[in-house]
């Protein structure tokens, strides 16, 4: 370069990153009225999205929760029918390995039918007292077994030690037992398996169930990414004649992208946020109304939840970023003389 | 830019010496310098020519005033000099620099301190105070916004409106808001104010006082200034009117001629 060049003009400073925050926050404070237009496309978009997510969650727990109770109820039918009322029978519970949900659950009932006891090997549970293996069945009207695991390392006869009606119901149909089979104990599954063709139907539903939450997730970021960058743009035009005289001014072409990167980032930040919130609550209400609050809260699986709404909010901002590219860098590159001309 | 900067140097000494033939000034004491400066606007098929090839050079410290009617090119070719939009043809040189060699870091640096630009619309940014729209470009100097808050206090108090300096434009009138925009091209100690029909939309009285405004920052700091004007009134302050037709310079006087000029009209 010249030497007189460097005398007379000079190299424009690069404003600090935290520069530039200031004045994009400066300009959406300012332009509040117009920055919660642009906000509310985002929080329209999100809320559509997390509305899903948090609609999906809420459907699939209810159904579980359901299936998980008719479940319940079927345990409980097949007890009553061997002993008739628990109230007032002494009843022996072995588990092995982890309880079920629906183990947990039949106890829970089987405890609140106010038996005279409850002695449970390898059990604890409220209301269960603790047995050895060949105590736990003294006197007992029946044998619960419940647990995951697929093998014992105790006889059912040695359970059975002592029973006053030598009937076990069996959580597991194919569980295998240590020792001996004793043929004057009866041992009855609490179900059998569902048949190759229930699995292959329940297969199909989760396929087009899957296949459905995509096409509407899909559907909703489109309208986000679509509303987030109508609202940018629009915001970019009515400003033309400030990024002209921005540029009057001095400003750099990369500080005029910055700042419409930064404000789309923090508008998409915000609009997430609440979004989420939005999203999250409408269905939670709506089917709280439909069904019961507490089936609603109880079943929701609060992990997932809180999942899909951190995801939800990356998601919304970085949308919020893509689609701010493209006006961002249009209103960079614009010509300072036609960006001060346009009457906008 | 860095390759041929010397032999640019060389050729546009030797560009004036052809085209400013017999003009007698210091070389060093032209602070901007237009040569054969063409603009076409290209709008679908129609072709609009701006600028036909203007030729004009402009002293250190002098104050000058470009006059044509409407339509005639004075914005596009203070677009040109201004350095906010390059020409189809010709060359612009500020300070002996050809300024389509500078690159982006440049030109916003030559746009933030060395030129201080007025317009018609005031160009004010709505949505921030006075003192904000005068500290604006200090602060794209990178100027510590301490530092700038006390500057532009002092610039505001230079044009009338230190007490002003928290109300928003919209609470202003229009010549206030104009010496608001005189406060801010300013801002950065400019060498050249290019000042784009000012007075345009101001009534006479206020459109006097900035032009009175004009000739005491011309006086006092030793600003070169350059203003469009199709109103004849605005002249008295000028030390050359140049006058622009059809894209074309169509003369250069003094304000004396042009009253002279202007009795023979009426
Ligand atoms: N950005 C542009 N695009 C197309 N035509 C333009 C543009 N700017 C100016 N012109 C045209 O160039 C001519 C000169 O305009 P302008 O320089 O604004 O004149 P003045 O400032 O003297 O009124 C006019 O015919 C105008 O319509
Ligand atoms: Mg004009």
């Amino acid at each position: 370069m010249g030497s007189r060049m460097e005398r007379t003009i000079g190299k424009q400073v690069k404003l600090p990153f935290r520069r530039a925050v200031q004045i994009s926050l400066r300009g959406i404070r300012i332009r509040f009225g117009r920055s919660l237009v642009t906000v509310s496309g985002v929080v329209l978009g999100i809320a559509f999205l997390m509305s899903n997510l948090t609609g999906q969650l809420i459907k699939k727990a209810i159904a579980h929760e359901r299936a998980q109770r008719d479940t319940v109820n079927m345990m409980l039918s097949l007890v009553r029918a061997e002993v008739g009322s628990v109230s007032g029978k002494k009843i022996a519970v072995a588990a092995f390995g982890a309880l079920t949900e629906a183990d947990r659950l039949l106890l829970e009932q089987v405890v609140a039918a106010e038996p005279e006891s409850v002695r449970g090997f390898g059990v604890g549970a409220p209301g269960v007292t603790p047995a050895a293996a060949d105590k736990v069945g003294e006197g007992a009207a029946l044998l619960l077994v419940l647990g995951e695991a697929g093998r014992s390392e105790i006889p059912l006869s040695t359970l059975a030690t002592g029973m006053r009606q030598r009937v076990a119901l069996d959580s597991q149909e194919g569980r295998v037992y240590a020792g001996t089979k004793d043929s004057s104990l009866r041992r009855e599954p609490f179900f059998g398996k569902e048949s190759d063709e229930q699995i292959q139907r329940m297969r199909q539903q989760a396929r087009a169930e899957r296949f459905r939450t995509f096409w509407i997730v899909g559907i909703s970021l489109l309208v986000t990414v679509l509303g987030v960058a109508n609202a940018l743009l629009m915001s970019v035009t009515e400003r033309f004649r400030e990024i002209g005289t921005m540029k009057c001014l001095g400003a750099l072409s990369a500080f005029i992208r910055t700042l419409f990167l930064i404000e789309s980032s923090l508008i998409g930040l915000i609009g997430s946020l609440v979004g989420v919130v939005v999203g999250a609550l409408l269905p939670l209400i709506a089917y709280g109304f439909a069904y019961r609050f507490d089936l609603v809260f109880g079943s929701m699986p609060y992990g997932l939840l809180f999942a899909s709404a951190g995801g939800a909010v990356v998601v919304g901002t970085l949308l919020a970023v893509l689609a701010a590219i493209y006006p961002a860098n249009f209103a960079s590159r614009m010509v300072p003389a036609s960006a001060l001309r346009s009457t906008v | 830019m860095i390759k041929g900067h010397n032999k640019t140097a060389d050729m546009s000494k030797r560009l004036q010496d052809m085209l400013a033939g017999a003009r007698d000034s210091a070389k060093g004491s032209y602070v901007i310098r237009a040569v054969g400066v063409r603009k076409v606007y290209k709008m679908g098929d129609s072709e609009t020519h701006a600028l036909r090839g203007v030729t004009l050079d402009v002293h250190r410290g002098e104050y000058m005033s470009i006059m044509g009617p409407s339509g005639s090119g004075k914005s596009t070719f203070f677009n040109m000099i201004g350095g906010l939009d390059k020409p189809t043809a010709g060359k612009v040189y500020i300070d002996q620099v050809d300024i389509a060699q500078l690159d982006a870091y440049e030109l916003a640096w030559l746009r933030c301190r060395k030129v201080g630009y007025i317009f018609q619309m005031f160009n004010l940014i709505q949505v921030m105070s006075c003192i904000e729209n005068v500290m604006l470009p200090m602060s794209f100097a990178g100027k510590d916004s301490e530092e700038a808050r006390e500057r532009a206090l002092e610039i505001l108090d230079l044009v009338g409106l230190r007490s002003r300096a928290l109300h928003k434009p919209a609470e202003m009138s229009g010549g206030q808001q104009q010496r608001v925009a005189i406060a801010r091209a300013l801002a950065n100690s400019p060498d050249i104010l290019l000042a784009d029909e000012p007075t345009g939309n101001l009534d006479l009285k206020t459109g006097e006082e900035i032009i009175d405004l004009f000739s005491h920052l011309r006086d006092t700091l030793g600003i070169t200034i350059i203003t469009a004007t199709h109103d004849l009134k605005m002249l008295k302050a000028s030390d050359r009117i140049v006058w622009i037709e059809d894209g074309r310079l169509a003369r250069v006087s003094t304000p004396e001629e042009a009253n002279i000029h202007l009795e023979e009209v009426h």
